[in-house]
């Protein structure tokens, strides 16, 4: 008789997930050599997996600095695609160690899902893509459109929010993945796609004629987009935060992929011997070992190598830098002191 | 030489055998439902202790909250500023209409496509065969996706749309008709007139026609219903549809995606239907059609008096799943844009997280509205089979 072994299991499955992650995220990671890394199904400039299944992006980046400065090997990451309902739960659950996937840090995400956001990786708005053929010159003159929106997003609200402030009217079709939204735009169901302007510059580039669609110039909300880890684990919530300080630290030093050597060898800057673990050792107090930063900058390059590499006007995408910027160079950008 | 007494014998072993079956049965079921009854309390204790432990919110009080997003159509009144509960409701009532409409449509085609399939004309009975075998074997998921597609890319945008000014409009904004002023009062107007001619209808021709009655009853009591609809717009005036900029305002409207949804469960599901029609006419006995034509019925009567009556008796059953499987299959509307309940709950969940309380929403609205089928579609089978042979 099979049922005095399957209740008993059941139980026990029942009771097994444990609450408790205190410190187990990094030694789970440093076991499986791996870092699992949630990201968008379908994001150019974010995560978007070539036609041999490589990943590249801003937020594919960010997960390699992660592997780089915690198993010493940028390409030690298995990156999950999700789409936006999934995301979450996925990271809630232990599915995913980091979700880097162009998510908007808010209140409410922060505070009740379980999750906490590790810094803002990219300084996004809202905003709306039109067919050139109609020619919208601004965003009060869209009443009555259909608006095609991403299901399970911020988008879907700001968009409520915007038209009842301004009184318009319009439709809402609400799609399940990127790819249909895209898809229903770019047939003609709806006059407006909207959703973060960095998507939409993404979108742009999968049209027919990319050259047939413009991106009005309102900006409808502030969309902080960055990486986040399950609650209850500060240890890992270190490693993930410092990791996106150390790319922008990197950047502010003048540190790239290509003088990293030469710099660590000879640079006199106390800032970048501490930094690139010459002088001391800022790893041990994350509990990672003292070249931590430095694998990050060799492996993957500094923020802005990265950003202009996916995102910026020489990539398809051709997002110009922006409020992304240092704020040494009038940017948002702006990392603690690595001391 | 005598039989010991010590067990009983005969009825009364018999007897005592039965009882001893009896309590092993209600004891073994006991302890199985403690059992699972026990399994579901230590699953529900866990997972709220773990939501507790991992700070994820939980509990219905969300419901309360004001959504915030609007909804593509709607039939009940909704905005962004009303609660969760409402925007539920809201996809639930799409959910509804798209399956009431769907189910209407896959009848009606279903069982004229499985009757016909019995014609001996090869061209009638071949294409109906074709009908079924493309609709059956193609995952709906693909038939929508297709169906939408073509809707999408096929007509024109609104700004060249094609119309019978002052009635219909159609475009990628979906079909827009004239409709009465006051809407609420032209359908409730055909209600009540679909009611009274139907029935008026029933009671005489039952007296002229010895089959057939309800379906000529009910043909009279649309065209008094549709009659009755326009009496109305043309008391109180019509709300047409204008296109101005972007905005089409007046009349009513069936979207894009209403359409390909509908569409798209209609044939699909109108496969199976066909199929369970043909085998259940095809199981009346071949004696029956001969008894029939024998006493002299000419081939409405065979149809309609001998053979459906007890085709209907082997097809509700299965029918009633077909249209359970509808309404399941409408979740998919989520694919193609379309704001059925799933597509609510999923764009709830992203707004508050809390995932656990939108599905256990989906699935108890999912449950009740397959068991109200099952408790219609049996009162319809038992009235059926209750029918004299």
């Amino acid at each position: 008789m099979k049922i005095p072994y399957v209740v008993p299991a059941a139980l026990a499955l029942a009771a097994a997930a444990s609450p408790a992650w205190a410190g187990k995220t990094l030694d789970a990671v440093k076991s499986r050599g791996q870092v699992v890394c949630g990201v968008n199904t379908s994001g150019p400039g974010f995560s978007n997996a070539d036609s041999q299944g490589k990943w590249t992006g801003l937020d594919v980046d960010f997960c390699k600095a992660v592997a780089a400065a915690v198993l010493n090997d940028a390409n030690k990451v298995k990156f999950v695609p999700l789409n936006s309902q999934q995301r979450f739960t996925s990271l809630q659950a232990g599915e995913v160690d980091v979700l880097s996937r162009n998510s908007t840090w808010t209140l409410t995400r922060d505070a009740s899902l379980g999750i906490v956001f590790t810094g803002i990786n990219y300084y996004d708005g809202q905003g709306f893509m039109v067919p050139k053929k109609l020619s919208i010159a601004s965003a009060k003159k869209m009443n009555g459109a259909t608006v095609c929106v991403q299901a399970g997003t911020t988008s879907e609200k700001n968009v409520a929010d915007y038209f009842g402030a301004n009184n318009m009217k319009y439709k809402p079709v609400v799609f399940d993945t990127a790819e249909a939204i895209t898809s229903a735009f770019f047939s003609g169901r709806c006059q407006v796609y909207t959703t973060d302007m960095s998507d939409l510059a993404g979108a742009r580039t999968k049209a027919p004629k990319a050259d047939d669609y413009v991106i009005l110039p309102e900006v409808i909300s502030k969309e902080p987009l960055g990486p986040s880890v399950r609650r209850g684990d500060d240890e890992w919530f270190e490693i993930v935060r410092w990791t996106l300080f150390a790319m922008l630290e990197a950047e502010e030093d003048g540190l790239t992929q290509g003088n990293v050597d030469s710099q660590k060898a000879s640079s006199k800057d106390p800032n970048v011997q501490r930094f690139l673990g010459v002088s001391e050792d800022t790893g041990k107090l994350l509990g990672l070992d003292k070249e931590w930063a430095y694998r990050i900058v060799k492996q993957v390059g500094n923020y802005g190598e990265s950003f202009e590499r996916n995102l910026g006007p020489k990539s398809p995408v051709g997002l110009p830098r922006g409020v992304n910027n240092l704020w040494t160079k009038g940017g948002l950008m702006y990392a603690p002191p690595i001391r | 030489m005598a039989a010991p007494l010590a067990a009983p014998v005969g009825d009364a072993a018999r007897r005592a055998a039965r009882r001893a079956r009896r309590l092993r049965g209600w004891l073994v079921q006991g302890v199985l439902a403690l059992a699972v009854l026990a399994l579901a309390l230590v699953v529900a204790r866990n997972v709220g202790a773990n939501l507790e432990a991992r700070g994820i919110k939980s509990g219905f009080g969300f419901l309360a909250d004001p959504a915030g997003f609007n909804i593509g159509e709607l039939l009940i009144d909704y905005t962004a500023r009303d609660s969760y509960l409402r925007a539920f409701a809201a996809g639930m009532a799409n959910t509804l209409r798209v399956s009431l409409a769907g189910i209407v449509l896959a009848t009606v085609l279903g069982v004229a496509v499985g009757l016909l399939r019995l014609a001996r004309h090869p061209l009638v009975s071949g294409l109906c065969g074709a009908w079924v075998e493309v609709f059956r074997n193609i995952p709906l998921l693909i038939q929508l996706l297709a169906i939408y597609l073509l809707v999408t890319e096929l007509l024109p945008d609104s700004s060249g749309a094609l119309s019978i000014p002052g009635v219909a409009l159609l475009s990628k904004e979906g079909l827009q008709v004239a409709v009465p002023e006051n809407g609420r009062l032209a359908i409730a107007v055909a209600l009540a007139a679909f009611a009274l001619a139907a029935a008026l209808g029933w009671a005489a021709a039952r007296r002229w026609l010895d089959s057939g009655a309800g379906l000529l009853a009910a043909v009279a009591g649309a065209i008094v219903a549709a009659l009755a609809w326009i009496a109305v717009g043309v008391a109180s005036g019509w709300s047409k549809p204008v296109l101005d900029g972007f905005l089409i305002s007046g009349g009513a409207a069936l979207t894009p995606e209403f359409l390909a949804l509908w569409l798209g469960l209609s044939l699909f599901t109108s496969a199976s239907i066909a199929e369970l029609v043909r085998a259940g006419a095809l199981a009346v006995p071949i004696g029956q059609w001969h008894a029939a034509q024998a006493l002299g019925m000419n081939g409405r009567q065979v149809v309609g008096g001998v053979v459906f009556p007890q085709a209907l008796r082997l097809a509700i059953p299965p029918l009633a799943s077909q249209y359970m499987n509808l309404i399941k299959n409408s979740s998919l509307a989520v694919v193609i844009g379309y704001p059925d309940l799933v597509s609510i709950a999923n764009t709830s969940i992203n707004q508050n997280g809390q995932a656990l309380e939108a599905i256990v929403v989906i699935m108890a609205v999912y449950l009740t509205l397959n068991l109200v089928v099952a408790v219609v579609m049996g009162v319809v089978n038992a009235r059926v089979t209750r029918a004299p042979r």
